[in-house]
């Protein structure tokens, strides 16, 4: 695994995902990529740049570092941002993007890794695209989950009926107690 | 002169020699190897006090909380949410965020919605709270966590930091370091840069670089008895020595990369003196830039051994302090601040 600090990789996926304002939520971090078969991003505050450095001119490499911000892919979805980037996108923009709305029993079920359901579902936040990341939500605020929409827009979830997959989850808030000490490319179901 | 580490082959003579009747009687009662028991004698100083300590290592200790201020701004939300659960939490008087759990929820504490989105920690006990507390970091400091593995006092002192300043988080297990991992980012901890390595290499890649240092160095569990009964039986003198070479050289490394000024909190969870006392007076017997100095604590701590089957100590060591189970509810536990000079 190799390491670098600075790029714009990761504001030019947050900009397209989340829009231009989104990039408020990486204000004062410096992000820093590491990469082997995918490459993770962490998002690095002042404080923790001379740390880095020491590391790095070592010859070794963080196993992580400040904040972790999701995961660049060669393929689609091209960025995964982690749930921890996405509540502070959300906090920064004042509204969802990219989002269902779970009821309790859907996050519940979500927890234990299923996919979301159109019953489960309380509210569509546009954009969706079918293929691309997009969050559940409880009604508490919180990110439970990370999917891959089934849908194109929001107006389709209409046409779905109650058991009809909404979002494959790949990432859920249970794998802290499923997964904590498996081998992190295994983190997501993609 | 010979050191403190030198002296523990002394230590073992006499400690086979004051193996009693009684003491084998109350160790085979007890299930304890004969010559954990002599000790306990040697450090209590009473028969009584050594069948209290026994005793309440057979007792289960209550589960306790630190409710994550960097995920929840207002602990009181995950305190209501638990008592939804039918979770009953008592606070804990010495750190404000922390709570005793004093009647169980519907759901286990590890797998509650709030456990998941990093609402809190758990502890199986209250003295690994301490640390951190007598350490006290702020977001000003630069800290090395010289075992941090699995993140629980990490996590802490990033929380008593504000999620400012700097952690530097060594560990050298991998499976450990994996839940060090995911328990930064559970919590939403992002002033931690987590490297896993070897932490006596510390020095080498950082030289005096840190303000404040945390060893809660790797130990036999000699504190611990309740939460693994095995370990009344499994640990030898020799792993002893053992646990305390390595402990000695953690330090010494931990010392090394701290600035002058700077403070040293060294802790185990063992009553050993062996892995506590003796390693803290075999690190001030080799250098002169380091010194004992007084836990910052409010808590009614028993002092440092002074002597130890006739081996004196440092008298720095006295400032050190020592957590029974029988005296103050919690695991066996050792504190010791050092400043570096």
């Amino acid at each position: 695994m190799r390491c670098r600090v600075g790029g714009g990789e990761l504001g030019e996926e947050v900009a397209r995902l989340f829009g231009a304002g989104a990039l408020r939520a990486l204000a004062g971090y410096v992000p820093m990529y590491c990469w082997s078969s995918f490459t993770e991003v962490y998002l690095l505050r002042e404080e923790l740049l001379e740390a880095v450095d020491r590391v790095l001119s070592s010859g070794r490499v963080p196993y992580s570092a400040g904040l972790y911000a999701g995961r660049l892919r060669r393929s689609r979805p091209r960025f995964i941002p982690s749930h921890l980037l996405v509540e502070r996108v959300y906090e920064a923009l004042g509204r969802y993007v990219r989002a269902l709305e779970a009821s309790e029993q859907g996050v519940r079920v979500v927890l234990y890794g299923r996919d979301i359901l159109r019953l489960s579902t309380l509210r569509c936040f546009e954009p969706i695209e079918k293929g691309e990341v997009v969050s559940v939500v409880g009604t508490d605020g919180r990110v439970y989950a990370l999917g891959l929409s089934e849908v194109d827009s929001c107006s389709e979830l209409e046409r779905l009926r109650a058991e009809d997959v909404v979002a494959r989850v790949i990432f859920d808030l249970g794998w802290y107690l499923r997964g904590g000490t498996v081998a992190r490319e295994r983190k997501y179901r993609v | 002169m010979p050191g403190y580490t030198e002296a523990l082959s002394t230590v073992w003579d006499r400690i086979r020699s004051s193996i009693s009747s009684r003491v084998e009687e109350v160790a085979s009662t007890y299930g304890y190897l004969s010559y954990m028991v002599a000790r306990y004698l040697e450090i209590l100083s009473s028969w009584e006090d050594v069948l209290e300590l026994l005793n309440a290592f057979e007792r289960e200790l209550p589960r306790s909380i630190r409710v994550n201020t960097l995920r929840f701004r207002n602990p009181g939300e995950v305190v209501e949410r638990l008592q939804v659960l039918g979770y009953a939490l008592t606070p804990v008087p010495w750190e404000r965020y922390s709570y005793t759990v004093v009647k169980p929820g519907r759901v286990p504490l590890g797998a509650t919605h709030e456990f998941l989105l990093g609402g809190y920690y758990l502890y199986r006990g209250l003295a690994s709270l301490l640390p951190p507390v007598a350490l006290n970091p702020t977001g000003s400091d630069r800290v090395l966590d010289a075992a941090a593995a699995p993140g629980g006092k990490t996590t802490h002192m990033a929380q008593l930091m504000g999620g400012r300043g700097l952690i530097v988080a060594v560990d050298v297990d991998r499976e450990r370091f994996r839940a060090l991992r995911t328990n930064l980012e559970r919590m939403g901890v992002e002033n931690v840069v987590a490297l896993r390595m070897d932490s006596r290499l510390v020095p080498k890649v950082f030289g005096r670089f840190f303000t404040k240092a945390l060893l809660d160095a790797p130990c036999t569990g000699e504190g611990i008895i309740q939460l693994d009964r095995s370990r009344k039986v499994k640990t030898s003198f020799e792993d002893l020595v053992r646990a305390h070479r390595l402990q000695v050289e953690l330090l010494r490394a931990t010392v090394e990369s701290v600035v002058p000024g700077g403070l040293v909190l060294y802790s185990t969870c063992s009553i050993a003196p062996e892995e506590d006392e003796f390693t803290v007076a075999e690190v001030l017997e080799s250098s002169d830039r380091v010194e004992v100095v007084d836990i910052p604590l409010e808590l009614d701590l028993m002092p440092g051994l002074g002597e130890y089957f006739g081996v004196g100590l440092p008298d720095g060591v006295r400032r050190c302090r020592r957590v029974y189970p029988h005296k103050h509810g919690m695991e066996g536990f050792f504190l010791c601040l050092l400043r570096v000079l």
